[in-house]
């Protein structure tokens, strides 16, 4: 029963709490089972938003027992929890809870076993969640629908959680969605961008559409450009082979930048409601212009850093792009003629991610031109993280005689105002999907348009040999990409 | 006329107290000024106000704030000291502060305290006024204060006459006062159980046949009646059973009779919870409800509580 039909229910005051539920995980002795899944489990229960009852099943094809998979996950936990400490007790009450099922995952009696664990059980409400190489979705999904798991019972549920990548193109995103479609329907299929659950791209929209003053200087009128960076500061860490037929231009931009962009840019939603949010970023992923083939070279650099074909796992003449950088516009009316940059890269200065909103200039300068005013527009910083805030840039009097500007800053801390820890990315996107609120979630038209946008670029990318590496560690990239916005006029805002 | 306690001075100590941490933090991590709000605590004595403090400590994890502790004495001069409250962060580098004033006062200087807080707020921020103990439900000193917070947080668990309190209560909402109760924050816990029970037996309002709350001591506490009007609001073709028990003074039981049988939360000794559910019984542990819990709960909401609201009446 939701909650809107409980005569009880009290939003306001009430957490929201997950169901009695399994949570069945593919892929569970992997990296992000144990980075990220599993604490963030555990801190949901630590907070009192799992039921008691709540259950975790774990598949991979690693020989262990509910014990050993037990003693994993609470490695995991005491390794990776970064602001929850391990506390005894509630692990005792948590690890009963945890299963292991081990199995081929194309092997149709490890989904017998499931079916067979899920009956012992007794759970009606079903979260598969696949954590595993995206090799075996496709696999996954048919054999848990051959296996009868995927059929949605009276007062229960079955749905699936899938990580990104979502296709390496258009065409296998749309085959994945078919074999997906073939056992779940559409609203039961949660495709996970993790960079939507940060606490921070919520608040592009608390931002935008919870105060009055800012959404009317949101729009071609008064923005000159939008700069949307995630730097990293860290190489490829060990995960070479997948970089390596990844690159930076997929695994970030086609996902989290772009999902990053729509928040900065959608129309405003008449209520917040899941397919209210999620229908005005699908509509603004359908609206960013396509590149012509012809247009690639002078809108988008590919970079890779020093040291990348020397990485574990990657070939010595990769041509995989560690960097990229792109220049995009959106084809409606509140944004025609901004160009949006957007750029992503590994081993850069420093770890940032950040959306720079860059004013127009005033139209008039009064003040004497005796070069003691710098020709600074306003900036508007929405720092997703590290030092996760909101800052303003404008000019002030300098103090003492003569009229000289200074640009300062008038910052906001999210750590200033709100003292205590955000949920990660996880915890929150875990609730909502065992609640049912899939507002955080992307869906196959979004996935789509995002394709459609990025393939030109990876066409381009793929058909040309680069004169690779070009940019340092501990840059902000190669030159090509400071070149390319010189020649609009432009500049990056390297901080 | 009390001596005149001047603003200014306590503005100009508040940013040398901030020096001074900042000089004794150089080099480490530094310190973070962290404010939300201000939240004007009136405490009921030295103790009280020891405990205040002890409860701010805990609460600027989430609420960053600064803190006006009002300690009421039994005599003697308004007078004021700046204090500042301080943490690290699970894992963080760098300390969070917030910064607070205790001014010790007697009732009769309540309108002096009253023209005190306006300069003292932190400016553009809400202002909750929290008054602990009994005393605000009856000393009209308290009115000087009721005017300058945007939201007034009460406890009337330890009132002797609990329709007094609600009474009150309604009183300070009709003068546009947006008013709470700590007595019904410390429902939070056991309402959201009933919810879930509800839920989970997959229940509607039909189902239900016949609910009763039921109390112990010579009359029932805030918290019960409470309850009572919070299930007739959400089954209001139902007429709610409040019936008195034996058994240490409070809430002692909440049943609704269903057509698939009966959902019942016992409070048992040590914030112990002894459910059943259509024929399931079983016993659990109530989360924690000290009062740094609950003024967490309350501080999270700073505008309307529309349930809160309807069940005051």
């Amino acid at each position: 029963m939701a909650d809107a039909s409980n005569p009880f229910a009290d939003p306001l005051r009430f957490q929201r709490q997950a169901p009695e539920c399994a949570m069945v995980i593919f892929g569970a002795s992997g990296d992000l089972t144990k980075r990220k899944l599993m604490p963030a489990l555990y801190r949901l229960a630590y907070d009192g938003r799992l039921p008691a009852s709540f259950s975790v099943i774990g598949i991979s094809r690693s020989p262990l027992s509910d014990q050993g998979f037990e003693d994993l996950m609470r490695e995991a936990v005491k390794n990776f929890s970064e602001d929850t400490p391990l506390d005894n007790d509630l692990w005792a009450r948590f690890a009963p809870n945890l299963h292991y099922v081990p199995g081929d995952m194309k092997d149709p009696a490890l989904y017998e076993a499931i079916g067979a664990k899920l009956q012992e059980i007794g759970r009606k409400n079903v979260l598969f969640y696949l954590a595993t190489q995206p090799s075996y979705y496709s696999t996954v999904a048919q054999q848990l629908g051959a296996a009868g798991l995927t059929a949605q019972s009276p007062g229960g549920w079955r749905r699936i959680v899938v990580e990104k990548p979502f296709g390496h193109d258009l065409l296998s995103a749309r085959k994945l969605s078919e074999c997906l479609h073939a056992v779940f329907p559409e609203e039961e299929i949660y495709r996970i961008d993790h960079y939507l659950g940060k606490e921070t791209v919520q608040n592009i929209l608390a931002f935008r559409f919870g105060n009055g003053i800012f959404e009317p200087l949101w729009n071609r009128r008064y923005v000159n450009q939008v700069q949307i960076t995630a730097a990293e500061s860290i190489g490829v860490e060990g995960r070479g082979a997948y970089y390596q037929e990844s690159g930076a231009l997929r695994d970030m931009v086609q996902n989290h930048l772009l999902q990053v962009l729509a928040t900065v840019a959608m129309e405003p939603v008449p209520a917040f409601e899941p397919d209210a949010v999620r229908d005005e970023r699908a509509k603004l992923l359908r609206s960013i212009r396509i590149l012509k083939s012809d247009e690639v070279a002078v809108n988008a650099v590919p970079g890779q850093y020093a040291g990348f074909q020397e990485e574990p796992g990657v070939d010595a003449h990769s041509n995989t792009d560690t960097f990229v950088a792109a220049r995009f516009f959106i084809d409606n009316w509140r944004w025609a003629g901004v160009p949006f940059y957007v750029r992503t890269g590994k081993k850069l200065a420093k770890r940032a991610t950040e959306i720079a909103i860059q004013y127009n200039s005033a139209p008039l300068s009064v003040f004497p031109d005796d070069g003691g005013t710098p020709d600074r527009p306003n900036l508007l910083i929405l720092r997703i993280q590290p030092e996760e805030g909101i800052s303003l840039r404008f000019l002030s009097k300098q103090p003492g005689s003569g009229m000289h500007l200074r640009p300062v800053s008038m910052d906001f801390k999210y750590g200033a105002s709100f003292g205590g820890r955000s949920p990660s990315a996880y915890e929150t996107l875990l609730v909502d999907a065992l609640v049912g609120d899939a507002t955080l979630y992307t869906r196959q038209d979004m996935v789509e348009a995002s394709w459609r946008v990025v393939e030109p670029i990876l066409e381009y990318f793929q058909s040309h040999k680069f004169r690779f590496p070009n940019y340092e560690p501990g840059t902000w990239g190669p030159p090509q990409a400071d070149e390319m916005l010189a020649r609009f006029g432009h500049h990056w805002r390297n901080s | 006329m009390p001596a005149a306690i001047d603003p200014e001075k306590i503005l100009g100590e508040l940013h040398q107290l901030w020096d001074q941490l900042d000089s004794q933090t150089a080099g480490s991590g530094g310190i973070l000024r962290a404010c939300a709000m201000t939240l004007a605590v009136v405490a009921q004595d030295e103790a009280d106000a020891a405990q205040a403090r002890r409860t701010i400590g805990v609460l600027m994890h989430d609420h960053p704030c600064r803190a006006l502790v009002l300690k009421m004495h039994d005599g003697g001069e308004l007078s004021a000291r700046v204090f500042a409250e301080c943490w690290m962060p699970f894992g963080g580098q760098q300390q969070i502060c917030s910064e607070g004033v205790e001014i010790t006062a007697i009732p009769d200087h309540f309108a002096e305290v009253a023209r005190l807080i306006a300069p003292l707020r932190a400016p553009d921020l809400p202002l909750v006024l929290w008054c602990r103990g009994p005393d605000a439900f009856s000393l009209r000193a308290f009115d000087y204060l009721f005017p300058e917070a945007d939201k007034l947080i009460f406890d009337s668990s330890a009132v002797s006459r609990a329709h007094s309190a609600l009474s009150f209560l309604r009183m300070l909402r009709g003068r546009r006062h947006l008013v709470a109760d700590l007595a019904w924050t410390r429902l939070t816990a056991c309402r959201e159980r009933l919810a879930h029970l509800f839920r989970e037996q997959e229940l509607t309002s039909a189902d239900v046949k016949s609910a009763h709350v039921a109390y112990s001591g010579l009359a029932p506490s805030t918290e019960a009646l409470y309850i009572a009007s919070w299930i007739g609001l959400a089954l209001p073709a139902l007429h709610i059973r409040l019936e008195r028990i034996e058994g240490d003074p409070g809430l002692r039981n909440v049943t609704l009779a269903t057509n698939k049988g009966d959902l019942s939360l016992t409070f048992a000794r040590g914030s112990q919870l002894e459910v059943r559910s259509c024929g399931q019984g079983y016993r659990s542990s109530l989360p924690s409800s000290d009062e740094a819990e609950l003024m967490r709960e309350e501080l999270k909401i700073l505008g309307r509580d529309p349930v809160f609201e309807r069940v005051l009446g």
